[in-house]
Order: C-alpha cells, then structure tokens, then sequence
C-alpha cells in the first residue's frame, strides 16, 4: 500500500516537473507604473493570459523608465531579452528599434486579428511610420495638459480657465500675489521640466517654425520664436515655480501639489488615477496649455515584439488579449483616459477629469510629441542641460539659444 | 625530466595554478578594456551590427564639442584633490583618537567602521532623503533651530551639489582610512614613544618625529587608494544626482556611463574612458613601483 502510495506520489512528482519543464515562458518588459490601478492591470493581464493558455507561464518584469532603456539597448545587443517590450512611439525611441530591425513585423497578426478595424486611427499611426509592414500595437495614447487646484485658483481669485497664454500668464500674477506659486516641476528629471519648455515652443513659434525647430532644421540661435521661448521659459522659471525644484523629482513635486503648495501641475492624462488614489477629485480642474495652435501635445506607447522572440505567435496572441474589447473594458482608465480600442469608451460613470480628457481629446487639431521623443538622445540630454541651466538662472535666454543651435550645428 | 617530475617543479604547479585565474581576468578584465579602446575609434549605438570607423573624430568631439566634459574633468579634479586630503585627515585624526585605551574603542571602532560596508547606492538613497529640501533631516533641522534662511537646495544648487554629495561621500569612507591607519600605528614601536618621551618630546613633538615617520608607507598607501577610489566616484554621485542638476556634478566615469548607457553613443562613451583610464594609470603605475621598490628592498 505503502509503496503504491509512494510510486503514485513520485508520478505525479514527475509529472508536476515535466510539467514545469515544458511551460512556455512570455517575457515582457516594460516601465514602473505609479498608479495601483496601473499595476493591477498589468497583473491582471499577466493571469489573464496565464488562464487562457494553460502551460504558459506570464513574466512582467517593470524598470525605471532610464534603467528599461538601458536593459533594452543591452538586450539588444544579445540573444536574451524579452519576447515583447514596452516603448515610447517617437523616432528617437521605438523608431530606432524597428529602423534596426529589432521589431517584428506584426501585418499578419494585424490582418488575422483585426487589429487595425479595432484600433483608434491616431493610436496606430506609428505602427507603420518607421519600416515597411507594421511594428508594433499601441496600448497607451497619452495626452498632457495643465492640472489645477481649484481651491487655490479661487484664492487667487482666478474664475474661469485660461484660454489664451496671455490670460495664463495672468493667472500665474495672480497666483503670485496671493502668496501661491503657479507651477510645481520636479528638477531631477529632466523630462518634467521639459515638458513646459515644449509647450511654450509650440506658443511661441506656431506649428511649422516648432516642428522645423525640433527637426533641426532651423537654426535655434537666429530664430527669434526660439529666443522668445526662452525668454518666456525664464519667466515662468524665476517667479513662478515652486522653489527649490531642481532637487526634488515629478514624485515629489505630485506630493507638494497635493499639499496644495502650488497651484498648477502639466501632466497627462495618466495623472487622473493618481488622483482619484491620493486627493479629492472634485477639487481639481483640468485645460490644454493654451498654446493657440489647437494641436495637443501627447504622444504613444506600444508594445512590440522583439525580432529575437521565438514565440511571436504568442506574444501577438497575448497583445490580442491585452487590447480586447473585454480586457480594455475592465481596465479603461488605468493607462489613460482613452482606450487605444475604439470600441471601448468611457461611459456615464468615467471619473470627471477622464470625461475632461475626452473633451480634450475630441478638441485637439493634431498632437506633438515631447522634445525628448523628437530629439536624437544627445541632442536630448544637451536640451535638458540648457533648459535646467537657464531653469537654474545659470544661462540667459539668448545664450541657451546659442548652446542648442552650437551642439546642433556639430551634431 | 619526466612529465612528472615536470609537474612535481614548483614553477609548473604555480602556472598550472595562476592559469585559470589569468583566463577570467583575461576574459572579464583585459578584453573589456580592449574593446573599449578599439570603441572609441568607432561610431556605434549599440544596436546596429556594423561599427564604423571614425578615428580620433570621437576623442575631438569630447575636448573641443562636448559641453559637459570639462566639466566633468574639473569635477573629477576637484573631487580627487578633496577626497585625497579630507577623508585621510579625518581617517588619521579618528584612529589617533581610537588607538588611545578608551572605554568601548572596539565598538566604537566598529560604528566609524561600519559605513564602510553599506552599499553606495544605498547611502546615496539615504543621504538624498536626509537633503530633501522640504521634508528632509536637514531642512527639518534648520526650521526647528529657527534658521530656515540657511536651508539651500542641497542637491539642485549646482554651487553646492558637488560638496553636499562629497559630504556623503566622506561619510562613508573616512573609516576605510581610519582602519589603514589604525594598523600603520600597531606597527609604531613603543619604546621609541618611550624614548622620546624620555628625552622630554612632548605630545606634538613624538607625533611628528617618531609616530608621522613611522606611518609613512601607510600614508602613501592610503592616499594613492584615495586617488584612485576617487577617480572612480560613479555609484554615490550616480544614485544622488544622476550628474545633475544641469550636468554640474558630472564625473569622468559617470559621463563615460551616461554616454554609453544613456546615450547609446559607445564610441563617445569609450572615448572618456579610456582618458579616465590613463589618468588612472597616471597614478598607479608609479604607485606600483614604488610599491615594487619597497618589496624588494624588504628583501
């Protein structure tokens, strides 16, 4: 009995083991989300999968965003790595993997699945800007706006939103003298304080003069709307920060905004689950930066698969899941307040800054990217040391133009 | 000679066993720091296969193009010049202090010693909270005392940056010196303390003719570690600025990082290292053979 029992025991050992042994691995790498409902759409995913194809064995692995893009540029120049990695659209991010030849080309998958029928137009327009075939499935299309505090707008006696720059700036003296700074920007990382140098760029120089600008095809040191955005930038740097910024990161300049030390935040529309988590939503506005050319600055994520997958059939099956109807119903909101599904739309019961955002969205006449999306990496890092260097009163606004259009020129 | 009386000789046995270890070097240590020079000849991001030759273009582009070298190399001077005078005073001033027979000197000992061993990514974790200029131990401190006028921003001020992470950094290894120099003063003689003490020396007088004489190899050895220790800095500037704010607390071996990891730029990237490594070698290879020198005149 005993040794039946025994014999019955190491078989189904055994059997666990080969079991085990003949799992499939998915690997997927992506970026740390900050948001619980972020991370358990990400999880939900992960077992989702993981019940649907039994055997299958879902490894998220999440990275700070400069550690993902350094284990990914590492990955790359290896044989391991993951079967999918999560990337920012631009040229200068996941334009570069695929112009390697580091992206699989998923038309057949687009084609056996549908995917283009069930994607938004905007989202997937990246897909196919890069390489022949389409590169990758969007899974986030974010937009970036002004957040405000309301209860600080009204101390200021500030009554309605902004709608011009000029009535910004206007808002931003009043704010002032009521004792609030307009703006809180964490200074550590660098794409935080970006974020209003574009903004003011698209302002100032209008669409074309701003595109040209970030293509490096004008030259930033004759160009007067490029030295008028500087100018504009050191404005809003001396008077109108929440100071010291430099020192602190977007974390930590959320937790001030929270505490109500500053009456304005630019970020996206994942900023509204973080919200929802951390303040009362009903005391929180949100409007476009009125830069007057009705374009709204925002950008795309998406995942692709890695050329070095030897299971891109169910990497593309898992994307089929991750970008369902079913799945982007039960987790609309979590990366954004639009699904990259048209079929999925928020409904009566959608947070009220998602409702916001969809107004937004529905108004924008076009997007443009952020300046490290647009930029070559070097050109980026020398555009975050000029931007922090006159945010720092260390550069003036003529000479921050010279310093971009010197590095530019020997680019 | 027999095959095994050739395997029996002493010299066999020693290369039989330096071999496996010279591999690994080899391979882990001499090749990286092939490649790496043959890099900085070549243009390459890291992910395309080919890499193109480029000659002294990338070395050009760093001395004369690169806003943020030489920034990086007055850091690099400037931290390397702190870093051999203030930890070694401190170290040498501390050991004096502990190698008198005082009451709980070995645990004391321990507690100077004990930053030695933490992690530099997690002491700059640390030290960037204690920073915070808002919610921080030192902004906390400066509005409890009344004088929240002296609070700066530690870590975004790119006037004070470099010397608050240098704070940090001293920190953390003021014991490494204090231990070396603790172990120099065991080998002190006694009776020529005696002696001195005899002969009517007072306190100054023995430390500076019989106890300073005595430490001068552990000096040497102490400041060339320093040098080269601080040549290095990367981890704790890494893990409390990134090089910022606006790249003033760039280093050498962070911007050879940044360059390579950050920007995907490896022949830049390998440029700057191989100037850090030179400097580097500046300074060890006349500390190998001085180090070589009192070997053998050991001997």
């Amino acid at each position: 009995m005993k040794a039946t029992t025994l014999l019955k025991g190491s078989a189904a050992a055994l059997l666990l083991c080969g079991t085990s042994l003949s799992a499939e691995e998915l690997t997927i790498w992506t970026i740390n989300y900050t948001s619980d409902r972020q991370v358990s759409a990400l999880t939900a995913a992960e077992a989702e999968f993981e019940a649907l194809m039994p055997g299958v064995d879902v490894e998220i692995v999440m990275r700070g965003t400069d550690e993902h893009k350094t284990a990914l540029r590492v990955a790359a120049g290896s044989d391991t790595g993951p079967d999918i990695y999560a990337y920012w659209a631009g040229l200068g991010l996941g334009g570069e993997y695929v112009q390697a030849g580091l992206s699989t080309d998923l038309s057949p998958y687009y084609e056996s699945y549908g995917w283009s029928d069930r994607l938004t137009a905007p989202s997937q327009a990246f897909s196919e800007s890069f390489a022949e075939g389409k590169h990758g499935i969007p899974f986030r299309f974010s937009g970036e706006a002004v957040y405000y505090n309301k209860e600080l707008f009204a101390k200021a006696g500030i009554e309605s939103e902004p709608q011009t720059y000029e009535e910004l700036k206007e808002a931003a003296v009043a704010l002032k003298a009521a004792g609030i700074p307009a703006f809180t920007f964490g200074g550590t990382v660098n794409w935080h304080v970006m974020r209003l140098m574009d903004v003011i760029l698209e302002t100032t120089c209008g669409v074309d003069k701003h595109d040209a600008l970030m293509a490096m095809e004008l030259d930033w040191a004759t160009e007067p709307c490029a030295l008028e955005a500087f100018t504009e930038m050191k404005w809003w740097t001396d008077d109108h920060f929440l100071k010291p910024f430099m020192g602190i990161d977007n974390r930590q300049s959320t937790t001030l905004w929270f505490a109500n030390r500053a009456a304005m935040m630019l970020e996206g529309d994942w900023h509204v689950p973080t919200i929802d988590e951390n303040a009362d939503m009903e005391n929180f506005g949100l409007f476009p930066f009125p830069t007057g050319t009705g374009r709204l600055y925002g950008f795309a994520e998406y995942m692709y698969v890695s050329t070095k997958s030897d299971q891109a059939d169910l990497a593309a099956k898992f994307l089929d899941m991750f970008t369902s109807d079913e799945f982007q119903t039960a987790h609309l909101g979590a990366f954004g307040a639009l699904s990259v599904n048209k079929n999925v739309k928020q409904g009566d019961d959608a947070l009220a800054l998602h409702r916001e955002w969809l107004e937004v969205f529905a108004q924008a006449e076009g997007t443009f990217v952020n300046g490290d999306q647009a930029f070559p990496l070097d050109v980026t890092t020398e555009y975050f040391r000029v931007i922090n260097e006159l945010a720092s009163g260390d550069l003036e606004p003529q000479a921050a133009a010279d310093a971009m259009a010197g590095f530019i020129s020997n680019h | 000679m027999t095959l095994i009386s050739r395997f029996r000789s002493p010299r066999t046995q020693g290369i039989l066993l330096l071999t496996p270890a010279l591999g690994v070097y080899a391979m882990f240590a001499i090749w990286p720091m092939i490649d790496v020079l043959i890099l900085s000849f070549q243009d390459w991001n890291g992910i395309t296969e080919n890499r193109e030759w480029v000659g002294l273009r990338n070395y050009y582009h760093i001395l004369y193009n690169d806003p943020v070298f030489w920034v990086a190399f007055k850091n690099t001077f400037i931290w390397t010049v702190l870093s051999v005078v203030i930890p070694p005073l401190l170290g040498l001033g501390l050991a004096l202090g502990l190698n008198q027979k005082l009451i709980l000197r070995a645990p004391l000992r321990a507690i100077y010693y004990l930053p030695v061993i933490i992690a530099p990514i997690a002491v700059a974790t640390m030290w960037r909270w204690m920073y915070d200029p808002f919610f921080g131990l030192f902004a906390q401190l400066l509005a409890d005392l009344g004088l929240s006028s002296w609070a700066v921003d530690w870590l975004g001020d790119r006037d004070v940056a470099l010397y608050s992470i240098f704070v940090a950094y001293v920190w953390q290894n003021v014991g490494f010196s204090m231990v070396l120099f603790l172990a120099g003063l065991q080998s002190v003689d006694s009776s020529l303390i005696d002696a001195a003490h005899i002969d009517g020396a007072n306190r100054r007088q023995v430390f500076k003719n019989v106890t300073l004489p005595a430490l001068r190899p552990t000096i040497t050895i102490v400041l060339v570690l320093s040098t080269i220790s601080s040549l290095k800095a990367f981890d704790i500037i890494y893990g409390m600025t990134g090089g910022g704010p606006a790249q003033s607390t760039q280093m050498l071996a962070l911007w050879a990082f940044t360059q390579s990891m950050e920007i995907f730029d490896y022949g830049r990237g390998s440029a700057v290292s191989v100037v850090l490594l030179l400097l580097t070698l500046a300074v060890v290879i006349p500390y190998m053979r001085w180090s070589q020198k009192q070997e053998s005149d050991a001997q």
